[in-house]
């Protein structure tokens, strides 16, 4: 039996959209429209989408920033929203960390290093300034820094560097969790495997489980033991990465791949493979009627205009997708 | 083979700050044929923008400045030509595309008047007919659909997909020889992305345009460029054909960016990653700018910079470790 | 500029700096000359006598301030005929020495000035902080005072006050101080605005610290770099206020001089005593100058892409 840390069932987040002098609501932008995922303890599931996919959003109702219009948290069995304040703020959000896209802006540019990693302590613990200053220290080592780097400004690092104390802060009080928002999309080439084996040893040796939010494929097979594809607010496709990788199910997932892999020129048959989507991702405040992604796919039928696909199971993968109504209908055939 | 565009002859462009002079290009060298798509991939600050804008002479004065060598265009020395000449280049024979199209296009005009723009100032047409004509034609080869209706659209107006269309709507709406893009893709989703690329393989189909594509995204490169630059530091570390550079690179440092970077098409156990960071150009380290981080380094590399070594068909490399 | 030749880029020196030699010489004088005259303002104020070390009668003034001395009344500066070097600068109607007027009217035109500085930005940046990161009705309600302060005009406000509560230093500082807070406010407001969106407010957030922790040690350092530099643009401008209150009689009250009330004595006087007027004048002009520049000199440095002092 999987060992379920979190646990987020029919996530829905809509924003009104007000117009006029009265500011009456005139419609709703269906940023996240129902999803549903499990986080392993100790594993890592990553959220895939292009923007305006709901990726974003949902981090922030984890970490709390946002509230939900419906859905639930349940973070170790129990319901986040039924938490009290003073539950919140020693059982939730020791627990629930989180590592920014932008290392440039995620920390307080008045600050010194020793004190940004400091603050989660200092604000949630009663430890001496001994005790934190020494795990301060001992947090600076485990992310590859050295002890001399406390006293700087974070401006006086690199890009890499700045998220090596991003990823320190977030160890600071021994999380369970940490969301990582696109950590290392603003990074030089050359920095995202130092930080991405950086966080896969953290991972392995502190047992932490990791939320990533992400949109470059790659990054996310190399991380991910579990993927949620989304697009317009909703999960198409939800399985082991590894699966979802080599035998992809939903219309999207294989346009994404086919967006996202290395195909050389000149290279006998790859051009002819490439799926193209035609158009853009429509608006979250009028989503197309039946599948959301039928305007774009190539494989769309008459149903996938008018009906809303179910949730299909695959083998391991979950999918939203009309093709997989068919029990009959095998995983391998596109 | 098509004849010889542009050719980069020893380029160097300095910045002059208070903490000293910043060698961004430090001799580079390189050329571009006819038609094909060249790419000059690096990380940030390795110069290759900078090379960009020095095509152009765009540089932030007073100072950016370019301190040496020739940019040969067609016969002509660039860098010879008066400000006034220059100004009739751009645009007409040479254009760039820009990183963010949010910041490329001019809030408070329609998408029209931009393209029109360019297109009074090098065509000589007054007629507003005529240009009128012209911007539709270049709305419809980068494929905006409905371009009538869409030349009376604000930038706001549309997705930042089509917005990047636009820019290059304008780009090449004079049709030229040369066009330079920077990173014209990194903000979009990959599946914009891909149709992007695969617009500009038809526009080039159609016009003949070359094209310099500067970007990091090895992806981009494969499936864009024919031939590539890897830059690092300043300097060219190494030029091959794009298959060569995937397949075969000499290069350590090409070799250790390919291998940094994940793929799609297999599962990576570890991912390879070069240690240390990319140089500051005001403290550049001794011999070759690679040395400290370079795994099979040897003496020499730390002492004296190496030469740009022709070992193949087009491919040339600067580096010790290749005979 | 020529076309040709020096448009060729190699040719041209490189320049230091990005800026040529007498670019640098000239934003390196924005900064001397206005800093120098400030503190020599200020050190003129603080020694136009020693009262206050205990030594009352030894100072840069030569005389005292409020001494009349009718014999002597009318006299020109010492360059004049008529003059003396007995009185530098001449003397006013009441035969008071005016060069040691104006180095007392420098210590409390700027003792003014700079008190009200403190009360104002002090209470603005509190109201502005508390307002724009703590949003709703709190952010509304201190919003619409802050409009409503502004919508009086300041000058005849603070006059009326000075009038009901009876002229005198205190009464002065603080009816400018009345309305004086509300620009703060607003700029700091909009400040914490923008903060509050940044990543590391949200972290903090993350993290679990608390508003006020937030407030204090996310944004408030954060806005120093803005609101420094309007303090020091409200030198000048807070000087011209004094002056104004003073010339209509409702500032200072004499005999202590300041700036604005010695305006005022030679204000009929122009055509024949003018010097009573023309240099507590010039003086406003150099301090409203100097901190202009240095405001300006200020903002051009803290970058905002740095955002550092």
């Amino acid at each position: 039996m999987a060992d379920v840390l979190l646990e987020g069932r029919d996530l829905t987040k809509h924003y009104p959209v007000s117009k006029g002098l009265l500011q009456r609501t005139v419609g709703w932008v269906r940023a996240v429209d129902g999803i549903s995922f499990t986080i392993e303890r100790g594993k890592t599931l990553s959220l895939v989408g292009e923007s305006g996919a709901g990726k974003t959003t949902t981090a922030k109702a984890v970490l709390l920033l946002e509230k939900l219009t419906s859905g639930n948290i349940f973070f170790e069995g129990k319901d986040v929203y039924r938490f009290t304040n003073s539950q919140l703020k020693t059982e939730y959000r020791p627990r629930v960390q989180s590592v920014q896209q932008n290392p440039w802006s995620s920390m307080n540019p008045r600050m010194r290093v020793r004190d940004i990693i400091a603050e989660p302590l200092v604000v949630n613990t009663k430890k001496s300034k001994q005790e934190i200053r020494s795990r301060v220290l001992e947090l600076l080592e485990q992310v590859g820094l050295s002890p001399n780097h406390a006293d700087y400004y974070p401006h006086e690092f690199s890009g890499g560097q700045r998220q090596r104390i991003a990823v320190a802060r977030a160890l600071a009080l021994n999380p369970s969790l940490v969301v990582l928002d696109e950590p290392v999309s603003a990074l030089d080439v050359s920095i995202r495997a130092q930080i991405m084996n950086l966080l896969k040893d953290l991972q392995g040796q502190y047992n932490l489980s990791y939320l990533v939010i992400a949109h470059n494929l790659a990054t996310v097979r190399y991380m991910s033991h579990s993927v949620a594809i989304m697009y317009l607010g909703q999960i198409v496709e939800y399985g082991e990465a590894e699966e979802l990788f080599q035998r992809p199910l939903h219309p999207y997932t294989k346009a994404l791949i086919s967006a996202s892999i290395l195909t050389l020129p000149e290279e006998d048959g790859q051009e002819a493979k490439q799926i193209i989507l035609s158009g853009e991702m429509p608006s979250p405040l009028n989503p197309p009627p039946g599948c959301r992604f039928h305007t774009r796919c190539v494989q769309a039928m008459d149903i996938c205009s008018k009906v809303v696909p179910q949730v299909r199971v695959v083998g391991q993968q979950r999918v939203k997708c009309h093709i997989y109504a068919d029990p009959s209908v095998s995983p391998g055939s596109s | 083979m098509s004849k010889i565009l542009l050719q980069v002859e020893d380029l160097h462009t300095s910045f002059f700050t208070r903490a000293g002079e910043v060698k961004a290009v430090d001799g580079v060298s390189f050329h571009v044929r006819e038609g094909e798509t060249f790419g000059l991939v690096g990380e940030s600050a390795c110069g290759k923008t900078v090379t960009g804008l020095s095509l152009l002479r765009l540089l932030p004065e007073p100072a950016g400045r370019i301190v040496g060598g020739k940019i040969i265009l067609d016969g002509t020395n660039l860098l010879e030509l008066s400000k006034k000449e220059m100004r009739k280049i751009r645009g007409k024979k040479i254009s760039m595309i820009l990183q963010d199209p949010m910041t490329s296009l001019n809030p408070v005009y329609t998408v029209g008047d931009q393209i029109a723009e360019s297109i009074r100032l090098h065509q000589n047409l007054h007629d507003d007919n005529m240009v009128e004509k012209e911007v539709i034609s270049a709305l419809r080869l980068l494929k905006i659909p409905a371009p009538e209706q869409r030349l009376h659209d604000y930038p706001f107006q549309m997705s930042g997909g089509m917005r990047q269309r636009v820019v290059g709507a304008i780009a090449m709406s004079c049709r030229p020889r040369l066009l330079i893009a920077d990173e014209p893709t990194t903000a979009l989703d990959a599946t914009i992305q891909a149709q992007y690329i695969a617009l500009f393989k038809d526009i080039q189909k159609n016009t003949n345009v070359a094209i310099i594509f500067i970007t990091h995204d090895f992806g981009v490169v494969a499936n864009m460029c024919h031939r590539v630059a890897v830059m690092y530091a300043g300097k060219i570390v190494e030029t091959a054909t794009t298959r060569t550079i995937f397949k075969a690179s000499k290069h350590p440092y090409t070799r250790a960016l390919i291998d940094s970077v994940p793929r799609l098409d297999r599962k990576d156990d570890r991912l390879y990653s070069i240690k240390g960071q990319p140089p500051s150009l005001l403290n550049l380290p001794p011999g070759c700018r690679f040395s400290p981080r370079c795994s099979v380094a040897q003496e020499v590399c730390h002492q004296q910079e190496p030469p740009e070594v022709e070992i193949g068909d087009g491919h040339s490399v600067s580096c010790w470790g290749v005979k | 500029m020529q076309e040709k030749d020096s448009d060729s880029e190699i040719t041209a020196e490189p320049v230091v700096g990005g800026l040529s030699r007498r670019a640098r010489i000239i934003r390196k004088l924005t900064f001397i000359i206005p800093v120098t005259i400030l503190s020599l303002i200020v050190l003129v104020a603080i020694f136009a006598d020693l009262a206050w070390l205990g030594f009352p009668d030894v100072g840069l003034a030569p005389y005292d301030p409020v001494k009349i001395s009718l014999p002597d009344r009318l006299m020109p500066p010492f360059w004049a005929e008529e003059g003396s070097t007995a009185h530098l600068l001449g003397t006013d109607k009441m035969g008071r020495d005016i060069l040691s007027r104006l180095l007392f009217g420098a210590r409390i035109s700027l003792s003014v000035s700079l008190l009200v500085i403190l009360i104002t930005s002090s209470i603005g940046t509190m109201l502005g902080i508390i307002g724009g990161y703590l949003g709703g009705r709190i952010e509304a309600f201190l919003m619409r005072i802050t409009d409503i302060s502004m919508a009086f005009p300041p000058i005849l406000v603070a006059m009326l006050l000075v009038v009901s509560m009876g002229p005198s230093f205190l009464t002065v500082v603080l009816a400018i101080s009345l309305l004086g807070w509300a620009p703060y406010a607003r700029l700091i407001r909009g400040e914490t605005l923008r903060l509050r969106e940044m990543d590391f407010v949200a972290q903090a957030r993350i993290i679990g610290t608390s508003p006020f922790r937030i407030m204090l040690r996310h944004i408030f350092p954060n806005i120093i770099n803005p609101l420094i530099i309007i303090m020091t643009l409200q030198i000048g401008l807070l000087i011209i206020v004094e002056a104004s209150l003073s010339f209509l009689g409702v500032g200072i009250p004499p005999p202590a001089p300041s700036w604005g009330n010695m305006v005022n004595d030679g204000r009929n006087l122009v055509d024949t005593a003018w010097w009573i007027s023309t240099f507590p004048g010039i003086a406003i002009g150099l301090v409203v100058m100097s901190g202009n520049f240095f405001g300006d000199w200020l903002r051009d440095r803290l970058d905002p892409k740095l955002r550092q002092l």
